[in-house]
């Protein structure tokens, strides 16, 4: 009874405003995307192993895959980041998270929400996310949770 | 410091608000079909007269100061515009509604008088904006829309002083100024930062918000060289089309869906966090100022403000609904449907309890405004002393507050 609900209305309007008019597109191609994200991986292990953790998230967090046809890159990036997350120590989280730009904050709290979304949340622990979650969400408020919610470019 | 006024006007949200020219009398609408004006009484505010004609849900209100015609817009799909008549059968004062021809074919969502008073926008789901002016040979209000680049709902709109620019905030996640030139109506106007060739749809700006959010509110400085645009993304931006710069601010809270300015380089906006943040600046930058609500102080209706969650260090993510999980941990407190009703457990500290829905200029002359009214969906209506800044108080100095216990 409530098929209705289910037919594609879009079909019948010309004027249809499709996803990728919802935001500017990257714009390198998927394949220079996939070997600049490749990069990065040895160039944060490298911060890693200086324990510079803070530099390493910057890494990671600059530039992120985003958009259609980058799945590879995406889920690459995604890798990293929580090898990132899964090295540092608790009571250092609150200095990092400060220390980040609002913009790379956005863009950490984005992969957060990602890792949690993951089918059996893959390699990550959850505790390890949720303690990233809370010490973001002290410092960069609820805001950066709604800009999560609200931005189309999705990691 | 000057308290707030605050006015319990209804237990129902009020979807808009709108003063007429002395202050004496303001037309609000309480989600509902009907505008219900109330008159002040000595410290009160006492429901006069309803305006009934829409069938649906009335989205927005403007009361024109000096020609006093109030016109309102609706989910109905319709506009009218209100005028004080004399009635030929009874003798008595009355207010007369003409139906505006919007030619729209979804919901009216806002409404404003342009700064003369000859003209109005209507925005609407129609992906338009119908600019609406008077034919004294058809006795009637006829419409021209603006249509092109919009691509989905018109949330909010704003006049350029010059009576012929318009903004307008749309869910399709912009903010444009149009020009909403009118020949019978305006005269040229004068060269602008905006342009200066400006027959009507001429697009004279359109700016993205950063984060993808719904543009909810859009208003020009009171020059009008300046624009600023809130969007659901929580950010609040400030463009200057002449110098290329735009100014946005990523606030830590939840979004703001209303602004106005009070000088050239103050701006009062509140929204989802229920209490009104002024931002202020110049073309060399912009920041959050403070607030105009003193969580720390008690109300005005005495005693200390009473409520949970004000210690939270992530807002309001520690909400009633938390600390009914969490009593119902700690102290084997269950409670029962009902049980909790009036026990204030979901008390905000803040002045208005639920979100603010509009902001308004109450006092003082444009570029020079001294008190703002604001009203919600809690039912309040509040006006607010401008000048009695109080700095907001951030996350980590509630995280210092914690530390300490």
């Amino acid at each position: 009874m409530d098929a209705f609900r289910k037919i594609d209305i879009d079909q019948y309007e010309e004027d249809v405003l499709l996803e990728e008019e919802l935001y500017d597109a990257d714009p390198r191609d998927p394949a220079t995307v996939l070997t600049d994200t490749k990069s990065k991986v040895g160039a944060v292990r490298g911060s890693l192993s200086k324990g510079d953790i803070a530099g390493a998230l910057n890494l990671v967090l600059d530039s992120p895959p985003y958009g259609p046809n980058v799945e590879e890159a995406k889920n690459l990036n995604l890798q990293t980041l929580v090898s990132i997350l899964n090295s540092t120590k608790s009571t250092e989280i609150p200095a990092i998270v400060r220390a980040l730009s609002p913009d790379a904050q956005d863009t950490l709290m984005k992969y957060l929400y990602k890792g949690m979304a993951l089918p059996g949340w893959g390699d990550v622990s959850g505790s390890i996310l949720l303690t990233w979650h809370e010490k973001l969400t002290e410092v960069a408020g609820t805001g950066c949770i709604v800009r999560v919610m609200t931005d189309r470019r999705t990691v | 410091m000057s308290q707030p006024e605050v006015y319990s006007l209804a237990q129902t949200p009020i979807t808009s608000h709108a003063f007429n020219g002395d202050r004496s009398q303001v037309a609000v609408s309480l989600s509902s079909k009907d505008v219900q004006i109330f008159e002040r009484q000595g410290h009160d505010w006492q429901p006069t007269e309803t305006l009934s004609e829409h069938d649906k849900i009335i989205t927005s209100i403007d009361w024109a100061p000096n020609t006093n015609r109030i016109v309102t817009s609706s989910q109905d799909r319709n506009a009218y515009v209100w005028q004080q008549t004399v009635d030929p059968q009874t003798g008595s004062t009355i207010w007369k509604p003409t139906l505006v021809l919007l030619r729209i074919n979804r919901a009216a969502t806002y409404v404003k008088w342009s700064p003369n008073e000859d003209k109005f926008a209507v925005a609407s789901g129609a992906r338009a904006i119908a600019i609406c002016s008077f034919d004294p040979e058809g006795d009637w209000w006829v419409s021209r829309l603006l249509k092109k680049p919009i691509r989905s709902t018109v949330l909010s709109v704003d006049w350029h002083p010059n009576n012929v620019l318009l903004a307008a905030g749309s869910a399709d996640m912009k903010a444009r100024v149009f020009s909403a030139y009118i020949k019978d109506v305006d005269k040229r106007p004068a060269a602008s930062v905006w342009g200066e060739k400006l027959p009507f749809n001429t697009i004279c700006g359109e700016y993205s918000s950063p984060s993808g959010g719904w543009v909810h509110t859009v208003g020009f400085s009171p020059s009008g060289d300046i624009l600023a645009f809130a969007s659901h993304d929580s950010t609040i931006n400030i463009v200057y089309p002449g110098g290329p710069a735009i100014y946005t601010i990523k606030s830590n809270t939840l979004p703001l869906v209303t602004l106005t300015w009070t000088t050239e380089e103050t701006i009062v906006a509140a929204g989802h966090d229920c209490q009104p943040y002024v931002f202020s600046g110049n073309e060399s930058g912009w920041q959050l100022a403070g607030t105009l609500d003193d969580t720390n102080a008690a109300k005005s209706s005495g005693g200390n403000r009473a409520g949970y969650g004000g210690a939270s260090p992530v807002g309001r993510l520690n909400s009633a609904a938390f600390n009914t999980f969490r009593n119902a941990d700690s102290r084997g407190m269950g409670s029962s449907p009902g049980q909790s009703a009036g026990s204030g457990e979901s008390e905000l500290f803040t002045v208005h309890q639920n979100t603010i829905t509009s902001v308004r200029p109450y006092d003082g002359a444009p570029g020079a405004v001294s008190r703002v009214s604001t009203s919600g969906v809690d039912g309040k209506l509040v006006v607010w002393d401008v000048n009695s800044v109080s700095p907001v108080q951030t996350l980590t100095a509630k995280m210092g507050g914690l530390h300490l216990k």
